[in-house]
This record gives C-alpha cells, sequence and structure tokens, in this order.
C-alpha cells in the first residue's frame, strides 16, 4: 500500500492534551491492533484548538486529549477508544 | 498503583489549571468558591453519588492546592476565599506533605481473601490442604473462608485450578511500604505521621483521591506574581515529562515568569564527584558499604524505620543541595524554586533554607495549562554549555546516580554497585538486616520510587514514553521532538 492510501491520524501533543492523556496515545505502536498500523498514517500535531473552544468543560466528548482521525475531531481519547475508533475507520 | 492518567488526575489537572488562570487573572478571591460549581455544572454527570458531593471533592482539592491540612483545619463553614486570604498571608512550605480527605474515603473493607462462585468444591481441595492455618471449610459443596482465622498469606489463590479465589485488597494500605496508613474504627484512611516517609505511592493509589499532596504551589505563584527574581532547578527527570525538547521546557518557564533556568543535574555532577571520593574514603577506612543520599524519601526512611544507617548513608548534599547553594551564593536574594516529580524533596527544603519553593510536574503542567503556553511551539532557549553535568541527567533513571558515580573514579579504583529500584514491604524487610549480613556490595544506589525519579509521585508520563522521549527516540510521530 502506497503512503498516500493511508489514512491519516492526527494526535494533538499540545500542552494540554499531552499532559491530560495525550502522552500515552504516542505509545499507539504497542497498544493498537497491529493490522491498523499499517492502514494509517500517525503524526503529532500542534493544539487542534478545540480544548479552548469547550472552555475546559468536563463533556465526555469535548475534552483534551483530542485525536484528529481522516479530518475529523474525536475528544476524550484514550489507547482503548482509539483502538476502537480506527477498527470502525477500516 | 493506578494507571497515571485517569479521571481523577485528569479532573485534578483542571481544576488546578483553573485555580492558576483565576489567579493569574486577579479574580482568584472572587473565583474561588465558584469553581466547584464551574467544573461540576448542574448536569454534569457523576461518578460519586451526587453533583454535590462532587462539589464538596472539588472544594477539596482546591483546599489541598492551597496547602491547607484537611485532617486537622476542614471548616465547611469557612469559604475558599477565606482560606485563600490566609494562604496569601503565609510564606511557609508546608509539611507534613501528604493530607487526607475523610469525606472521600471510601472506608474500602480489610483486606482479604474471598471464594467466589467459581470454586467447584473439587475433590483435591489444594485451598484446602495447603491453608496453614486450617481456615478453610466447606459448607454447600463450595469452600468457604473463615476471616477470623485468614492470614492473608495468598496461599489459596496460587493453588487453586479454578481461579476462584479473589483478593481484595486496600489501595493505599497495599501501596505503602512503610505500613504506615492504617485505617480508623470506622474505617476511614488514617496515615501515621510518624511512620510516614512522603514518598507519595499512597496519593497515586487511591481510586478515590481521598490521600492527596498537600501543595505548596502558592508559595512559588506569588514568587512569580512579586517583582522576585525566581530561579527555576529543573530536576534531571524533567526531561521527557513535557512535548518539545529540555531547551523547549526551558524557554516555556521563561514565559510562564521565572527569570532563570537552572539544571539540577549540574548540582547532580558535584553529588556525583564527592560521592565518588568519599566512597574510596570509606572503604579505606574499613567500612563495608556506603548508600547514596540523593533520594530525600530514603532519607525520610533511614530517620523513622532504619537509624543504623545514618552512618552509612553519603555525607554528600543532595544534587537539589548544591544547585540551591550555587545560585545564593550568585544573588542570596533570589527565591529559589526546585521543580520536581517528587512529594519529599518540600521535606528536604525545609530542611536546607536554600530552596524558597518547591513545584511538581503535574502543577507545573497546570501552569503551562493556564498561560496558554504549549511547550512544542516555542523557541528552543540557549541551555549554556552542558557538557561538564550532561551525563548527570541519569540521575532521574534508577542504576542512574551508581552510574556517575562509579565514572568519576579515579583510574584503577573499582567499586560494585547494587541498586535499590524502588521500595516495597519486601525490600524494606531485606535492608532492616542489613546489620546482620552486610549486603555483597560497596555502593548502593537507594530509589524509592522504582525506575527511578522518572516514575515519581508528581510526574505525568508514563516512565515507559518518558523514556523514549528522553533518548529522543520517538520514531513517529515524527515532528514530536524537534531535535537536533
Amino acid at each position: 500500500m502506497k503512503k498516500k492510501d493511508k489514512i491519516l491520524v492526527k494526535i494533538c501533543v499540545g500542552t494540554s492534551c499531552f499532559v491530560q492523556g495525550g502522552a500515552d496515545l504516542l505509545l499507539y505502536n504497542d497498544f493498537l491492533n497491529p493490522e491498523l498500523l499499517s492502514k494509517f498514517e500517525f503524526e503529532g500535531c500542534s493544539c487542534l484548538g478545540a480544548c479552548k473552544k469547550v472552555g475546559g468543560a468536563t463533556g465526555e466528548e469535548a475534552s483534551a486529549p483530542f485525536v484528529m482521525v481522516n479530518g475529523k475531531l474525536h475528544g476524550n481519547m484514550n489507547p482503548e477508544k482509539l483502538n476502537k475508533l480506527l477498527m470502525e475507520e477500516v | 498503583m493506578l494507571e497515571l492518567n485517569n479521571q481523577y488526575t485528569r479532573l485534578k489537572r483542571q481544576v488546578h489549571s483553573m485555580v492558576i488562570k483565576s489567579f493569574f487573572a486577579g479574580t482568584l478571591e472572587e473565583d474561588i468558591d465558584k469553581i466547584p460549581f464551574w467544573i461540576i455544572p448542574k448536569d454534569a454527570a457523576t461518578s460519586r453519588c451526587c453533583i454535590y458531593k462532587e462539589r464538596a471533592m472539588i472544594r477539596y482539592r482546591i483546599m489541598a492546592l492551597l496547602g491547607v491540612n484537611i485532617e486537622k483545619d476542614d471548616d465547611e463553614m469557612k469559604p475558599l476565599s477565606e482560606y485563600y486570604k490566609e494562604v496569601m498571608k503565609k510564606e511557609i512550605l508546608a509539611t507534613p506533605v501528604i493530607t487526607t480527605i475523610s469525606t472521600a474515603c471510601s472506608s474500602c473493607p480489610k483486606d482479604q481473601y474471598l471464594i467466589s462462585d467459581a470454586c467447584r468444591g473439587c475433590f483435591a481441595r489444594p485451598c484446602y490442604v495447603n491453608c496453614p492455618k486450617d481456615a478453610i471449610f466447606f459448607s454447600n459443596g463450595q469452600a468457604h473462608i473463615n476471616q477470623e482465622l485468614c492470614i492473608r498469606c495468598g496461599k489459596c489463590m496460587d493453588v487453586c485450578p479454578f481461579h476462584s479465589v479473589v483478593h481484595i485488597p486496600v489501595p493505599c494500605e497495599a501501596a505503602c511500604p512503610v505500613g504506615a496508613i492504617k485505617k480508623n474504627e470506622d474505617g476511614i484512611v488514617n496515615v501515621d505521621y510518624k511512620k510516614c516517609i512522603s514518598c507519595g505511592k499512597c496519593t497515586r493509589s487511591c481510586p478515590f483521591g481521598a490521600i492527596v499532596e498537600r501543595s505548596s504551589l502558592f508559595t512559588t505563584l506569588k514568587y512569580l506574581q512579586n517583582d522576585d527574581k525566581v530561579v527555576a532547578m529543573i530536576a534531571p527527570s524533567i526531561d521527557g515529562q513535557f512535548p518539545g525538547t529540555l531547551e523547549q521546557i526551558k524557554q516555556g518557564l521563561l514565559l510562564a515568569g521565572f527569570d532563570e533556568v537552572v539544571e539540577v543535574s549540574e548540582g547532580a555532577a558535584i553529588t556525583a564527584e564527592n560521592e565518588a571520593k568519599e566512597i574510596i574514603e570509606r572503604l579505606k577506612d574499613g567500612e563495608p558499604y556506603m548508600t547514596t543520599s540523593c533520594c530525600p524519601s530514603y532519607i525520610e526512611l533511614i530517620n523513622r524505620h532504619l537509624p543504623f544507617l545514618k552512618d552509612k548513608k553519603s555525607d554528600t548534599l543532595s544534587p537539589m543541595g548544591y544547585i540551591a547553594q550555587m545560585v545564593k551564593e550568585k544573588d542570596p536574594e533570589v527565591k529559589t524554586v526546585f521543580i520536581g516529580p517528587c512529594l519529599s524533596k518540600r521535606i528536604e527544603a525545609v530542611s536546607l533554607k536554600t530552596v524558597d519553593g518547591v513545584i511538581n510536574y503535574s502543577e507545573l503542567a497546570a501552569l503551562f495549562m493556564a498561560k496558554d503556553i504549549d511547550v512544542r511551539e516555542v523557541e528552543a532557549a540557549d541551555m549554556g554549555d552542558t557538557s561538564e553535568f550532561e551525563d548527570c541527567r541519569d540521575f532521574a533513571v534508577s542504576e542512574g546516580v551508581a552510574g556517575c558515580v562509579v565514572h568519576r573514579l579515579q583510574e584503577g579504583q573499582e567499586i560494585t554497585p547494587m541498586y535499590i529500584n524502588g521500595l516495597d514491604l519486601k525490600t524494606f524487610r531485606g535492608m532492616k538486616i542489613w546489620p546482620k549480613k552486610a549486603p555483597a556490595a560497596e555502593l548502593i544506589e537507594v530509589m524509592i520510587c522504582e525506575g527511578g525519579c522518572i516514575n515519581g509521585p508528581g510526574t505525568i508520563v508514563s516512565p515507559k514514553l518518558a523514556m523514549r522521549l528522553r533518548s529522543g527516540n520517538v520514531k513517529t510521530p515524527a515532528k514530536l521532538t524537534k531535535r537536533k
């Protein structure tokens, strides 16, 4: 599979996301289903601005850490949820 | 211990950053009593019984951040703004560094082994045969444990072929390596401060957040707000705790209001140098071994439990001790703030008198969040010439301290190191017999946190990831570490 066919996963490494659990997501090589690794391209990205919009409220979906998959924003992410999300994406 | 990042730690950091933001906006006195309502609004989903208890918990988190001794000074009638005004008048580093919130404590039942319905009442009955106290009896075709006889050795659990024995621990008691946590008659957590070595393991193990750090953050916040010249002394373990490089972390600190940033590793180089000399002299004098002395919880362990080690530990100052001395010698007027992963460093700071403030990484993260400082995006600051002490950044990791000491021995000198990598009840028991049976090594490096300071109670990144970030080899996302 060529690189451009891969779906882009942006993991926010802005300070808020990083310290609120986003750091754990960077170990994706360890926790993702190995099949998924070849189908996605991962990159760390700067603050997506989503955390500021919600003013730090603890909504289920509207809180750090954020991940952008194929252009769509997902909040309150953790390793298990990311695995599930990417499984649904393929 | 719990995972580093869970619902509780995330909420705690959110509370902290909101308080800090309001502090720098100059509105904290009027905001502080409203913050619990902002964080837990009317329609919030709750994990506890109701939003009112959740709000009460937020209130306690803020009190802990203010440095209130909650056990002693909790007054429900008193508004947070009053506590805040009191804190602003004081200028002390608060000890003890731990406090408990009895309302948060779930009064977990005593540590026990139970036999579940998975028990088949088998014929071989390994649980019955192996129980040293004859605590197992059978009724209705299943095994049961007589709790009065059970000594909680766990043998039945090990031998049951159906995994039907469950162990229900008390997380805080199980985490404490020195047996300082005991329940009172109501089952509520109670810390025996005569025994406590302030390692902070309990603060990371209670899933209800009932044992918390009694913070000294406000001492530092006041320095930052006033015209004081504030010097941040960053511990070796800071590398890997934030996105971006060490240079960027330094820049972030400058942006947050610190006037100067120095690396504690610079002091660590002096510690290593002196310990290398000291051990050789001690061995010459016929002493069997020497231990390191840079871990403050270890010093507490000696003082409170293992006094025979007082003349076995090195007399060398800790890295924080040396660096603070250096900074103060240059300019006695500056305020020195140690930034590290440790709770007990504050106890050391109080005894040293050269350290004016101590904060941990979690609090620094909240400060960065409150000030909207995106560490990864800031310019890299100049670290200066670090070649003399760079290797001492390894003080943060198990085996690193001894490694640096060995590295500084003269040619022809040799010593055998040994490592106490994390303290638990078993290691503690092992250390107690050292007077009778000296350890088979000459230099003993002691770190109370397993893995070293990178696994301290005030960290935010798992040691595994921190190690990768430190060596700069998180392969992807490629853009994460902007290292040269």
